[in-house]
């Protein structure tokens, strides 16, 4: 199992190599450069001499690839920040990363020990204790005050460095990504679940037309009927601010009352989530319709299975049947699909993000193309790219996890 | 003489496809008596394994129902029996084995596992009694290293060995009545041949009943008591081994045992084969259902639908000529 985790890490290296390198050659072909709108200016001229000077676009495409190589891993001294509250707001540093990376892992890990059988009792406290040391791990890393960083360089845009930049929007983009992933599988799941156990039922009928009208729905239709009907006219009829249609936070977000250790207060939490909602739910609404029909599928599949007929032979009550024999079958495909789907989460939702002006990386990637901006554009690519292998493989290790017929060696 | 174990009357279970309703069990009676092994032969389609799930009540509505009849079990009526008692009855007094153990098994979880939950959930033991128990049973159907393999799961046992399992899982709870629905039908011959050899040996020790469900002549023959032919719906002979190898009253029996291929058969004659198709349980033919494929039919089996009665020769049929054919004086197909 370890040696398999490392080959495919290795891949996954060698693949990366591989996309940066055809990424940046499709850049450099495709016409124009970062200073062409700087040329329309004649006093401009000196300007973009130094530029181009500066940021070597004078040198062949291959030298530009290398010296971006290097960069590219190379670590550079930052200033530190403060530690959980950027975990949780705002900027993150590489330490923060792990401590969320690590919560991660806890989280995946207690989630897929509940499906192992557990023989001892040692196992089970054993068990709890890694949970509780992960986090409290966790908390530690996020709370030092060293940040790391690497050199990505300078956005050709002008607004600071690349690492900043793609993490500080990264942040944003997870707080909605995550949120709207357990949006739709707190809902999408059960959901499909219950429509594959009442079969051709009247809610089963009702939920496989919603799912369908939601799945043909496109983002910015259902983005905007939310801010129209959720922000706007609830607001009119009310009269009270329930949503907001614009940003992460209000602008006096920083002038409301701290909470305990540095923590946000609860003021700050409702200002979070009356921005949040709106645009996770317009992301939510689409997955969700995916999850539970795939999840019904696979639901029905293995409620018309043999074993399930040998469950039902033996004498087992109907919830043992379901929640025993049928579910944790059913869910083995998903981890896949949703595997997946949390490796795009990284890549921003561009069309959410401009409908409600949340700075996260959707906006950073359109905003860095439209600027030709090779540090910005491949900081992105690359960030997507290490998330879409990282996630296989956790795919494939949950995979091995639930279905003991997977072996990996 | 004593109440028999299992007393099936006028059992009807219909199933509602676009085309309509199809009769797949049309008016079945019959008891089975404890110890005794009942064997339920026919061609594919002929309700024998929609018997049985009637019998477990694992007859899905709306696709599914039992329109009438009654399933006396042990002094009670399953059919009117709650959910929940019913329960009790599959898997601890009555158990089932199924066509294909490649697939009747869980895959994720162990065999132990799957032991366990049975025996837990009909027999009032602690875990590692009902440990105890599954190692016991597994044994019993010849698993080698039983207490090992409890760990393993099922991808990790051959096709024989999974029905072995099955078997296990059955007779773990000592039902009164093991039904098993074509259990060597997916396996190869040799494994058959010692899984028959289990059952039967397993079945005599504990003194289970059996009603053994399948389509080939081959496998009742040394393994049950008494044998009931089923066709289009309904039973057409039955009666004990050897009246129905030797001597079948019903020219549909008498067709099967003529379609069998026999070792001791020296001439290189062609197997006799019954001709047509089995009717609609649909729209089914006037009179015998039988009739149309019949090689003796007269007007009489055009108009009538024949009952199971008492024939001359001691079994029961439902024939309308049983008792002026000598099918056993035909040479085609009856046994010597």
């Amino acid at each position: 199992m370890f040696a398999y985790i490392i080959r495919r890490l290795v891949y996954g290296i060698v693949t990366l190599f591989a996309l940066s390198l055809v990424v940046f050659v499709l850049i450099q072909f495709s016409g124009g450069t970062p200073l062409d709108r700087l040329k329309l200016n004649p006093r401009m001229q000196p300007v973009i001499a130094q530029l181009t000077e500066q940021w070597g676009l004078d040198k062949p495409w291959y030298e530009q690839y290398f010296i971006w190589l290097k960069n590219f891993v190379t670590p550079i001294d930052v200033p530190s920040e403060p530690g959980l509250t950027v975990v949780l707001f705002g900027k993150l540093g590489i330490r923060s990363w792990v401590a969320v990376a690590a919560g991660v892992v806890a989280i995946g890990y207690s989630v897929a020990t509940f499906f192992i059988r557990v023989k001892a009792n040692w196992w089970r406290t054993f068990r709890a204790f890694s949970i509780i040391g992960v986090w409290v791990a966790a908390f530690w890393i996020a709370k030092s005050r060293v940040v790391f960083a690497l050199n990505w360089g300078e956005s050709f845009r002008g607004d600071g460095a690349v690492w900043d930049n793609v993490f500080g929007a990264a942040g944003n983009t997870f707080r909605l990504g995550l949120t709207a992933l357990a949006i739709a599988l707190i809902l999408g799941i059960p959901l499909g679940i219950y429509q594959a156990i009442k079969q051709y039922s009247f809610f089963d009928q009702m939920g496989t037309m919603l799912s369908f009208i939601t799945f043909s729905t496109p983002i910015f239709i259902i983005g905007v009927m939310l801010q129209l009907i959720l922000a706007y006219q609830l607001e009119r009829w009310t009269g009270v601010k329930v949503f907001y249609v614009a940003g992460m936070t209000s602008s006096g977000y920083a002038e409301l009352e701290r909470g305990l250790f540095g923590l946000p207060s609860l003021a700050q939490w409702g200002d979070v989530i009356q921005h949040l909602t709106l645009p996770a739910l317009s992301i939510a609404a689409i997955s969700m319709a995916g999850y539970s029909r795939f999840q019904r599928a696979s639901m029905l599949e293995v409620m018309h299975s043999d074993y399930l007929r040998t469950a039902k032979a033996k004498g087992l009550p109907r919830r043992t049947i379901i929640v025993k024999h049928a579910l944790r079958n059913a869910l083995i495909p998903i981890v896949t699909l949703v595997s997946l789907d949390i490796a795009f989460i990284i890549g921003g939702a561009i069309i959410t993000e401009s409908i409600f002006g949340w700075p996260g990386v959707g906006r950073l990637y359109i905003g860095a193309i439209n600027a030709i901006d090779y540090p910005t554009i491949m900081a992105v690519v690359m960030a997507i790219g290490a998330g879409v292998v990282v996630m296989n493989i956790v795919a494939d290790i949950l995979y091995g996890v639930l279905d003991p017929r997977v072996r990996y060696d | 003489m004593a109440e028999p174990l299992l007393n099936v009357e006028d059992l009807r279970t219909y199933f509602s496809t676009e085309e309509g309703v199809v009769k797949a069990v049309d008016g079945v009676s019959f008891k089975v008596n404890a110890g005794e092994r009942r064997g339920v032969v026919g061609e594919s389609g002929c309700g024998k394994s929609v018997t049985a799930m009637s019998i477990m009540r694992l007859i899905e509505p709306p696709a599914g129902e039992i329109v009438t009849g009654k399933i006396e079990f042990d002094g009670r009526d399953l059919l009117q029996l709650p959910e929940a008692e019913m329960q009790e009855v599959r898997g601890g007094e009555i158990a089932m084995i199924f066509q294909d153990p490649m697939t009747a098994l869980n895959p994720v979880y162990t065999i132990g596992d799957q032991l366990i939950e049975t025996i837990l959930l009909h027999q009032d033991v602690s875990k590692s009694e009902a440990r105890q128990i599954a190692i016991g049973t597994l044994a019993d159907v010849q698993i080698p290293n039983a207490a090992a393999r409890m760990e393993d799961y099922p991808h990790q046992f051959s096709g024989g060995m999974r029905q072995r399992v099955m078997i296990a899982m059955g007779l773990s709870c000592d039902p009164k009545l093991l039904i098993a629905d074509e259990p060597t039908t997916a396996l190869d011959v040799t494994t058959q041949a010692q899984i028959m050899t289990l059952m039967l040996e397993l079945a005599e020790q504990r003194n289970t009943a059996v009603l053994l469900i399948t389509h080939d002549l081959g496998v009742v023959a040394g393994f049950c008591d008494t044998i009931q032919v089923m066709y289009a719906g309904a039973i057409v002979e039955r009666g004990t081994g050897d009246e129905i190898f030797h001597n079948p009253q019903h020219p549909y029996t008498w067709g099967l045992l003529g379609s069998m291929t026999r070792l001791d058969e020296t001439q290189q004659e062609r197997l006799h084969s019954v001709r047509g198709a089995p009717p609609s349980l649909i729209n089914p033919p006037k009179g015998c259902r039988f009739g149309p494929r019949c090689d003796f039919a007269t007007d009489i089996c055009r108009e009538a639908l024949p009952i199971l009665h008492q024939s001359q020769e001691g079994q029961r049929v439902a024939c309308h000529r049983a008792d002026e054919l000598d099918l056993k004086a035909l040479a085609i197909g009856a046994a010597s």
